[in-house]
């Protein structure tokens, strides 16, 4: 072979090698691609509610209330009769039976909207306003074109009937989009349009609070007594190797462990952020431990001897010294462990997070969701509304993973000292 | 004759198995400039991290036999290892600055041996410690600035001031100019010069020139062994010994 040969051999493998990297980097982005928009197509409409714009007339006759009523004595009045009788005026029905078809275009929680708006402004007696009432489920997803209305009525769950008002509500203008509030309050519900990840949301940041408040402190003492004070031993390089073992251990032996010991030993109750704090933060110590020694090891020993040499003590020289130069790595191997312990699902389904829990959790001990099990929940639902939602909360799970990772990077690189 | 600063007698180094020193008895003038010189590996460094006990964080590394300063036994395992570093500095063969500010980088040492109680007192010491290994001038307005961001010559004279800091009476060189361009390295020679009026030195170096320039008395290692010990001028003149004599005329090393 000449030179020459021998050159452009050289060339053609490099432009070959340049080829196949750049066609593995295209078939990853288009599978993130293909992800990203599948989540955003379906979820992306859940942030809107349909409402439907109703006169409401505050009739004294139907509220046993006067003008002016304390907060407690309109918590307690009954909306019923008032939301009945103005919803039914909606859409001229003809009976009974035409009526309730109307009644169930609306949400479960029109009386509560309407209550509401009263005790927003209690002298509204004998007067008639316009509310924007959160539309049921199956006019939301009909509204929203997720619902295909060309099937047989026999095949679908809104009535010929139902039809004919949605369209008469539609050419009146008084079907819109709002902002779905509820979607961010509320808990988790039976009706798709009152769901949402309220409660999964304080569920999930109460167990990552727990999370970090147990695993950081530990992971951190431990690999800085394993780092720079334990003897190297037999002994150290076991538990080494453990530590590597246990941060490959499938998430849902860690759910298994945290059952029987957590739940069944302790007691501690089910189905709450504490258990899954707990059990997060035993999954994260090994995840936390091993970026944190490897960040202790990146110190270069130089910077050691030198805090020695003028006379700092063992304990000086790793606190004043080695634990600064290694914390900016210590936290984003914590922030990125923390965000693997947001997503996980597997553990917090055997301590009994997948109950269904209306209430937002007031405290730690509250029975919650967290929001990878609200995807999973929701994920199992029949009804058309909760596919939606459920993508959704992939989108604020993923949004959170995004942040925790972008400040992990961040972190890595505006604080990591360089050394020469 | 000077008084004798350190003394050290029948000192064996191991490391794991492998004697790296054998009954090494040295002895350092106080006020003097020390130099050691000998091939590569051949325990210089073993010997001087013995006097400021830097050979215990290495697990391995046992010391036996005796290193007196001023009559106290260096090597005693009950002597305080914080105190006998505050009485004996050293500088590293590679600068290694402290990735904090220049300021930080000297007052660390009097700020943990409680010297310097006031900022002002601080700066007194940081001030003269830097006008004492010549950087003052060059750094007096940026003390704020990392001490990684001075150049080598000037890191390793920032490293030269942080051993000054706490006041030690002898200081420890491993090959300080190894890693320093020419100009750097008459810098740091003249200033140890300087220093020898007020510290104890011992200088590591592979440099026979620069043996000759800074140092009042050479001692020469070979596989572990001190060869040969006196008045630098004698060893480079007129050596006792045909292996100094082979070594400082090069043709083996
Ligand atoms: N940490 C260590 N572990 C094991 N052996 C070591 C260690 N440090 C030094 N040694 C051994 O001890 C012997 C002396 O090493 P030392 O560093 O004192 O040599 P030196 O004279 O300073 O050499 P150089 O001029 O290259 O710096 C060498 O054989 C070396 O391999
Ligand atoms: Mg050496």
């Amino acid at each position: 072979m000449t030179k020459e040969e021998r050159l452009k051999k050289r060339h053609r493998a490099e432009k070959r090698f340049r080829f196949y990297g750049l066609t593995s980097i295209f078939v990853a982005l288009l599978f993130v691609i293909i992800l990203v928009q599948n989540i955003f197509s379906k979820g992306s409409s859940a942030f809107k509610k349909t409402v439907i714009s109703t006169e409401v007339f505050f009739d004294q006759e139907l509220l046993e209330i006067q003008n002016g009523a304390s907060q407690e004595e309109i918590m307690e009045a009954d909306f019923y009769d008032i939301m009945i009788e103005n919803l039914i005026k909606a859409y001229p029905a003809k009976d009974r039976d035409e009526e309730d078809e109307l009644l169930k275009l609306f949400s479960g929680d029109a009386e509560i909207e309407i209550k509401k708006a009263f005790l927003n402004d209690n002298n509204l007696i004998g007067q008639t306003i316009t509310l924007d009432l959160t539309a049921s489920d199956d006019i939301d997803q009909l509204h929203k074109g997720n619902y295909p209305r060309d099937l047989p009525e026999e095949r679908r769950r809104i009535s010929d009937f139902q039809l004919v008002i949605y369209d008469y509500f539609v050419e009146n203008k008084k079907i819109s989009k709002n902002f779905n509030n509820y979607f961010f309050n509320n808990g988790d519900s039976r009706d798709p349009e009152l769901a949402g990840i309220g409660g999964a949301l304080v569920g999930s940041f109460y167990s990552i609070l727990i999370c970090l408040l147990l695993a950081f402190p530990v992971a951190v003492l431990a690999s800085i007594y394993l780092e720079e004070f334990a003897p190297k031993n037999k002994i150290t390089d076991f538990i080494e190797i453990n530590i590597n073992n246990l941060a490959a251990v499938p998430s849902i032996v860690y759910g298994l462990l945290a059952l029987q010991i957590l739940l069944a030993t302790i007691q501690l109750p089910r189905s709450t952020p504490l258990v899954a704090g707990i059990t997060l933060a035993l999954m994260t110590l090994p995840r936390i431990i091993i970026p944190c020694r490897a960040s202790l090891k990146a110190v270069p020993p130089s910077i050691r001897e030198g805090a020695l040499a003028v006379g700092a003590s063992k304990f000086q020289s790793v606190f004043h010294h080695v634990v600064p130069l290694a914390l900016p790595g210590t936290l984003s191997g914590t922030i990125i462990g923390l965000a693997q312990a947001l997503g996980e699902t597997a553990p917090l389904i055997l301590i009994g997070m997948v109950a269904f829990v209306v209430d937002i959790p007031s405290s730690p001990v509250d029975p919650s969701s967290s929001l990878p099990v609200q995807v999973y929940l929701w994920s199992e639902s029949a009804e058309r509304g909760f596919v939606e939602k459920t993508s959704a909360t992939i989108m604020m799970l993923l949004s959170f993973l995004i942040v925790m990772n972008f400040i992990a990077v961040y972190l890595r690189q505006k604080f990591e000292k360089r050394w020469n | 004759m000077s008084n004798i600063k350190i003394k050290s007698k029948n000192l064996n180094v191991y490391y794991g198995d492998k004697q790296a020193l054998f009954d090494v008895n040295l002895d350092l003038n106080e006020k003097e400039v020390t130099a050691l010189i000998g091939p590569s590996g051949c325990g210089k460094s073993t010997f001087i991290r013995c006097i400021n006990r830097m050979n215990d964080v290495i697990d391995i590394c046992k010391v036996t036999g005796n290193i007196e300063m001023d009559g106290m036994n260096i090597n005693d395992k009950d002597l305080d290892v914080v105190s006998l570093r505050e009485r004996v500095g050293m500088v590293f063969q590679k600068p290694n600055p402290f990735p904090k500010s220049i300021y930080d980088n000297i007052s660390y040492g009097p700020k943990i041996h409680g010297k310097g109680e006031t900022k002002s007192e601080l700066d007194q010491i940081v001030e003269n410690s830097l006008k004492k290994s010549a950087l003052w001038e060059e750094v007096k307005d940026r003390l704020d600035e990392p001490g990684t961001s001075l150049s080598g010559g000037q890191q390793q004279r920032l490293c030269i001031a942080r051993a000054i800091s706490v006041n030690p009476e002898v200081i420890l060189m491993d090959e300080p100019c190894s890693a320093l361009d020419p100009i750097a390295t008459a810098k740091i020679e003249e200033l140890i010069d300087e220093l020898k009026k007020t510290y104890t030195i011992v200088i590591v170096t592979h440099s026979m020139a620069q043996a000759v320039r800074v140092s009042q008395k050479t001692g020469f290692f070979h596989l572990g062994k001190l060869i040969e010990v006196g008045k630098t001028e004698k060893i480079f003149k007129n050596p006792d010994n045909k292996m100094t004599q082979d070594y400082i005329t090069g043709r083996f090393g």
